[in-house]
C-alpha cells in the first residue's frame, strides 16, 4: 500500500491517524447511522419527517439559503475592497473578518439578541416601523449571516489576489469597458470561489446552534431549526428521536460536502487554466 | 571509492524509471548521469544515494553491497538540486549539522565543528557569511553552501542533482569552473546528474548517456561526442542534420547519392544520417555530394550559416568560415559531408 | 500596488463598495462585539466583577480551561503526525483519509456530541458496560472532553497538512543524508519549519476549543459548578435573566477572540510566506 522510502516513522505516524480518527470520529459517527437503521422506518418516519421536523427543516435550510446569499453579495464587496482598495483601517477590517471564526457561538448570540430585541440598539430603530427581527425567522438569517462571511471572504480573496492586473490590462487593451471587464474576465474567473464560499457558508449554517437558539425564539413550526430539535428529542431522553433528526442532517451534510468537493474541483481546474 | 550500481530495475507505478542499469564510477573519477528529463538519471542518482530502493539489482561500495544500508549510514554527500539548505539555521549551522546530529560518541568538541565549518566555507570561499541565513545568500552561493554542508560529514562519495540547473547562465560557468577545481583538490568519487550536455562535457571525466531507463553510452567526453554508440546519442548530444538513408554494400546513400568517404556501424537498409552542420564542405552544384538549393544565408562573425533544402524536401542547417562569394537564395549547390554517423533505421 | 485607470473603477465606485464593505462588517461584526462588552458594563464595574468571580463562573472557566488543556495537546499530537503521514508519504486513499479527517466540519455540533450520546450514553453501545463500572461519561467531563477533540479535530491537522505539501521532502531528506536520525530530523529541521503554521492552528483550534457550545451543550448535562463549561454557563445566566453576569463571563471569551485574531493577524503578517502555500 505505501511504497518504500527514507522518510522514518509511516508506522507509527499513520497508525496513530487512523487509530484517533476512527475512535474519535469515524466510529462515534457510524453510531448514528447503525443505530438509525436498527430502528425501522416508521420509527425513523415518526420524528424525522414529522411536520414540525419538516417546518424546521425549512427554516434551517431556509435560513441558510437566505444567509448565505447576502454573505455571497457582501463577502464578494469585502474581498474586493481588501484585495484591490488601499483605505486607512484596511489591517482591523481584515482581521475583524475573521472574528466569527474566533468568537464563541454562544457569546455571539447573546450579542446579537442584545442588537436586535425590541429594546436593543438595531431592534429599537426597526420596531417603529413594525420590523421585527428577534425571536422571529428573520433572527435566524441575522445569526446565520453573521456566521457565514469569512467562508465568502476568504475563499474569493485569495482568487481575486490571484488574478493579476495582466488581464484586466489585456482585457482593457482590447477596448472592453471596465464593467464588460468585470462581467466578462473576473467574473468568470472568480465564479467557481464564490460558489465554493457560498456552499461553505451555507454548509455550517444549516448545522448551526449556538448563534441561533437566543435569537430565534424557538416557536415550534415559525421559528424552531433542526438542530434544536435533536437537543429537544434528547431533553426528553427520546435518543431515537434525535438519531433519527441528526442522520437526516448528517445525509444532507455529506450531500452538501460532496458538492462542495466538486465546487473546488472547478474552482482549482479554472485556476490552473 | 569505487561505487557501482549493478542490475538496477526500479518502477514508479507503471513507469519503468529504470530497467537493467549496471555502471561504475572509479575512485576519484567525475561522472555525469546525462540524459533528457525522465531518462531515470535522478533516480539512479537517489538510489545510490540511499533515498530511493531499487525494485532489484544493488549498489556496492569498493564492492561491498550497500543496498539494505540505509541513507545515514552510507556516508554520501548529497547536493540537492533547490539546495534544500535549512532555513532557519545559518550558514555555519547548516555546513555544521552533519557533524552536531551524530551519536553523542562520535560526535566532535563544539570547537572542532567550529574549526570544521571554518575550514569548509573557506574552501567554498564562503568564509565571511557564516553568520547569514540561506535567504540573504545569491543562487550560487547557496549552492556552495549545499555542497560545503555535503562535505562536512567526510562522505565517501558525492552525489549531485542538477547541481547548476537553478542559477543563470553566467554564474554557472564559473561554478562549473570552480566545481571542477574543488574535485580536483578533494580526489572524492563523484557523480552529478544534468541534462546539459555542454555541462557534461565540460566536467565530467566519463558521460553517462541515459535514455528511457537504460544506459545508451558510457565513455569519455570526446568519445561520446565523436564515437556516439547510438542514434540517440548522436542526435542529443550537439545539434545535428537527421536525414533518411539507405545503407548500401558498406555506403550510406542519401536521396539516391552515394557519400564518399564514410564507414557506417550500420547494417544494409534503410538508415538515419546524422550530420554536424560544420561537417560539410560547400561545392559547386554537379559535384558528387549531396544536392540542394540555398534557402537563406546569414552572416554571424566570421561564420556563414546556411539553410538548404534538398530535393526531397528536407532541411539541412550548415556553417561554414568562407562561404563561396556572390551566394543568393535559390542557387544551386552541392553539399559534401565530410563526416556521416549513420544508424539503422 | 496602485493599478493604472484602465484597471480600476471610478473614484465614487471604489467609496462606494469601501463604504457598503465597512458598513456591512459594522453591522453585522463590530456592532454584536461591541455590545458584548456594553451590556456587560451597563450595570457599572462592580455588577460586572461579581459575574465573574462568582464560585460557579471560577468553575466554568476552571472546566474551560481544564476541557482545552486534554483537546488541543491531543489534537495536535494528531494533526502533526496526519500530516506527517499524509505529506511525506505516498499511498493509496490519501485524499480519502483527508476527506475523512475534514468530516467534523461538516457535521452539526449538536450532531457531534450526539454521537457520544450514542455510544457512551445509557441507551449507548457502551452505557450497560459504563453503568454497571460506575463509570461516567456522559453529562460528565470526559463527555465534554470527547465532544470538544470531535469539534476540533481537523483544525490542526488542515492548518499543516498544504503547508508541509508545499515544503515537500528535500529538507528531510537532505538531514537524513547528513546522519540525522528521524527524531532529530523531525525536531530540528521539520518542526522549525513549520512552527508558525503550527502555532496558527493551534490558536484556531483553541479559540474554538474553548468557545464551543452546541456539542458540549448535548454531553454535559448542566450541572452548575460541575459541568458547565464558561459557554454553557453564559446559556444558564441568560436563561435566567441575569444579562450582566452573562454577558460579564462572555467578555472573557470574546477578549480570547480578539487575544487569538491579534496574534493570527500578527502572524499572518510577520511569517505570511512560512503560513501559507504559494499559488493554489
Amino acid at each position: 500500500m505505501v511504497e518504500r522510502s527514507i522518510m522514518p516513522g509511516f508506522g507509527l505516524t499513520m497508525g496513530f491517524t487512523v487509530f484517533y480518527l476512527s475512535v474519535i470520529v469515524l466510529i462515534p459517527l457510524s453510531a448514528v447511522f447503525i443505530k438509525s437503521a436498527g430502528m425501522g422506518f416508521e420509527a425513523f418516519a415518526e420524528v424525522a419527517l414529522s411536520k414540525r421536523a419538516l417546518y424546521a427543516y425549512r427554516l434551517s435550510f431556509g435560513a441558510a439559503a437566505i444567509a448565505a446569499t447576502i454573505n455571497a453579495v457582501f463577502g464578494l464587496i469585502v474581498a474586493w475592497v481588501l484585495v484591490r482598495y488601499e483605505f486607512p483601517g484596511k489591517r482591523l477590517v481584515n482581521a475583524l473578518v475573521d472574528l466569527p471564526f474566533a468568537l464563541p457561538t454562544a457569546v455571539a448570540g447573546i450579542a446579537l439578541t442584545a442588537l436586535y430585541a425590541p429594546n436593543g440598539w438595531i431592534g429599537s430603530l426597526l420596531a417603529p416601523y413594525g420590523i421585527k427581527v428577534a425571536f422571529q425567522p428573520l433572527g435566524v438569517v441575522v445569526a446565520l449571516t453573521f456566521i457565514g462571511l469569512p467562508f465568502v471572504v476568504r475563499t474569493v480573496e485569495p482568487v481575486l489576489a490571484d488574478l493579476g492586473p495582466e488581464v484586466e490590462e489585456a482585457a482593457a487593451s482590447l477596448g472592453a469597458g471596465r464593467w464588460q471587464t468585470f462581467a466578462r474576465v473576473i467574473w468568470p474567473a472568480i465564479l467557481p470561489a464564490l460558489a465554493t464560499g457560498f456552499a461553505l457558508a451555507f454548509a455550517r449554517a444549516v448545522g448551526e446552534y449556538g448563534s441561533v437558539i437566543f435569537i430565534a425564539g424557538n416557536m415550534p413550526y415559525k421559528s424552531e431549526i433542526a438542530p434544536l430539535l435533536i437537543v429537544m428529542q434528547l431533553e426528553q431522553y427520546n435518543v431515537p428521536g434525535a438519531t433519527a433528526i441528526a442522520v437526516t442532517m448528517l445525509l444532507a451534510s455529506f450531500a452538501m460536502l460532496f458538492a462542495i468537493n466538486l465546487l473546488q474541483g472547478w474552482s482549482r481546474r479554472r485556476m490552473a487554466a | 571509492m569505487t561505487v557501482s550500481a549493478h542490475n538496477i530495475v526500479k518502477h514508479f507505478g507503471a513507469f519503468t524509471a529504470l530497467n537493467d542499469v549496471s555502471l561504475e564510477a572509479q575512485p576519484g573519477e567525475f561522472l555525469a548521469l546525462l540524459g533528457p528529463s525522465g531518462s531515470g538519471k535522478t533516480t539512479l542518482l537517489r538510489i545510490m544515494a540511499g533515498l530511493e530502493f531499487p525494485d532489484s539489482g544493488s549498489i556496492r561500495f569498493d564492492g561491498v553491497d550497500v543496498s539494505t544500508r540505509p541513507t545515514r549510514e552510507r556516508a554520501v554527500g548529497f547536493v540537492f538540486q533547490h539546495y534544500a539548505l535549512f532555513r532557519h539555521m545559518t550558514v555555519a549551522e547548516n555546513v555544521g549539522f552533519g557533524l552536531t546530529v551524530k551519536p553523542r560518541n562520535e560526535r566532535p568538541t563544539p570547537a572542532r565543528i567550529s574549526a570544521r565549518v571554518d575550514e569548509l566555507l573557506s574552501l567554498v570561499q564562503l568564509g565571511h557569511l557564516g553568520d547569514r541565513y540561506p535567504s540573504q545568500l545569491s543562487g550560487g552561493q547557496r549552492q556552495r553552501v549545499a555542497l560545503a554542508r555535503a562535505l562536512a560529514v567526510n562522505p565517501n562519495i558525492l552525489l549531485l542533482d542538477e547541481p547548476f540547473g537553478a542559477l543563470d547562465a553566467k554564474v554557472r560557468k564559473d561554478l562549473r569552473r570552480w566545481l571542477r577545481e574543488v574535485h580536483q583538490t578533494m580526489k572524492l568519487t563523484s557523480v552529478f546528474v544534468t541534462h546539459d550536455q555542454e555541462e557534461a562535457l565540460d566536467l565530467a571525466d566519463r558521460v553517462v548517456v541515459m535514455n528511457h531507463g537504460v544506459i545508451e553510452q558510457i565513455d569519455t567526453p570526446d568519445a561520446v561526442y565523436n564515437r556516439p554508440a547510438s542514434a540517440f546519442v548522436c542526435d542529443f548530444l550537439g545539434n545535428a542534420n537527421k536525414l533518411d538513408c539507405t545503407i548500401a554494400n558498406g555506403a550510406v546513400e542519401i536521396g539516391g547519392h552515394r557519400i564518399e568517404n564514410t564507414a557506417p556501424p550500420a547494417s544494409d537498409g534503410l538508415g538515419v544520417a546524422f550530420i554536424r552542420p560544420h561537417e560539410f564542405d560547400v561545392a559547386a552544384a554537379g559535384q558528387p555530394g549531396v544536392p540542394v538549393t540555398l534557402r537563406r544565408l546569414t552572416r554571424t562573425g566570421p561564420m556563414a550559416a546556411l539553410d538548404c533544402l534538398t530535393e526531397t524536401g528536407a532541411l539541412i542547417e550548415m556553417t561554414t568560415i568562407e562561404p563561396p562569394t556572390g551566394l543568393l537564395p535559390g542557387a544551386a549547390l552541392t553539399l559534401v559531408p565530410r563526416r556521416v554517423r549513420a544508424y539503422s533505421a | 500596488m496602485s493599478r493604472s485607470v484602465s484597471t480600476t473603477e471610478p473614484r465614487w465606485m471604489r467609496w462606494l463598495l469601501i463604504g457598503l464593505a465597512l458598513g456591512f462588517l459594522v453591522l453585522n461584526l463590530a456592532l454584536p462585539l461591541a455590545a458584548v462588552f456594553f451590556e456587560a458594563f451597563r450595570k457599572g464595574w462592580d455588577a460586572y466583577v461579581a459575574g465573574i468571580v462568582e464560585p460557579d463562573a471560577i468553575a466554568a472557566m476552571k472546566l474551560t480551561l481544564l476541557v482545552a488543556s486534554i483537546a488541543v495537546p491531543l489534537n495536535i499530537v494528531f494533526g502533526i503526525s496526519a500530516a506527517w503521514a499524509i505529506t511525506k508519504f505516498e499511498f493509496r486513499y490519501k485524499s480519502l483519509l483527508i476527506t475523512l479527517i475534514d468530516l467534523p466540519f461538516s457535521v452539526s455540533p449538536v450532531v457531534s456530541g450526539l454521537v457520544y450520546v450514542l455510544v457512551f450514553g445509557l441507551q449507548g453501545w457502551l452505557g450497560p458496560w459504563l453503568q454497571a463500572h460506575d463509570w461516567q461519561i456522559i453529562f460528565a467531563v470526559p463527555g465534554i472532553v470527547l465532544a470538544t477533540m470531535f469539534v476540533t479535530f481537523p483544525f490542526v491537522a488542515r492548518e499543516l497538512i498544504p503547508l508541509m505539501q508545499e515544503q515537500g521532502r528535500e529538507d528531510e531528506e537532505a538531514a537524513i543524508s547528513l546522519g540525522a536520525g528521524g527524531w532529530q530530523t523531525f525536531t530540528r529541521v521539520t518542526l522549525p519549519n513549520i512552527r508558525w503554521g503550527l502555532l496558527y492552528g493551534v490558536l484556531l483550534c483553541n479559540a474554538r476549543a474553548m468557545g464551543e457550545f452546541g456539542a458540549v451543550s448535548v454531553v454535559s448535562g448542566h450541572i452548575r459548578g460541575l459541568t458547565n463549561t464558561m459557554p454553557l454557563h453564559i446559556e444558564i445566566l441568560y436563561n435566567e435573566y441575569n444579562f450582566v453576569a452573562a454577558f460579564a463571563v462572555a467578555t472573557l471569551l470574546a477578549g480570547l477572540a480578539l487575544v487569538t485574531l491579534a496574534i493570527k493577524t500578527l502572524l499572518e503578517w510577520r511569517y505570511r510566506d512560512q503560513l501559507h502555500v504559494s499559488g493554489h
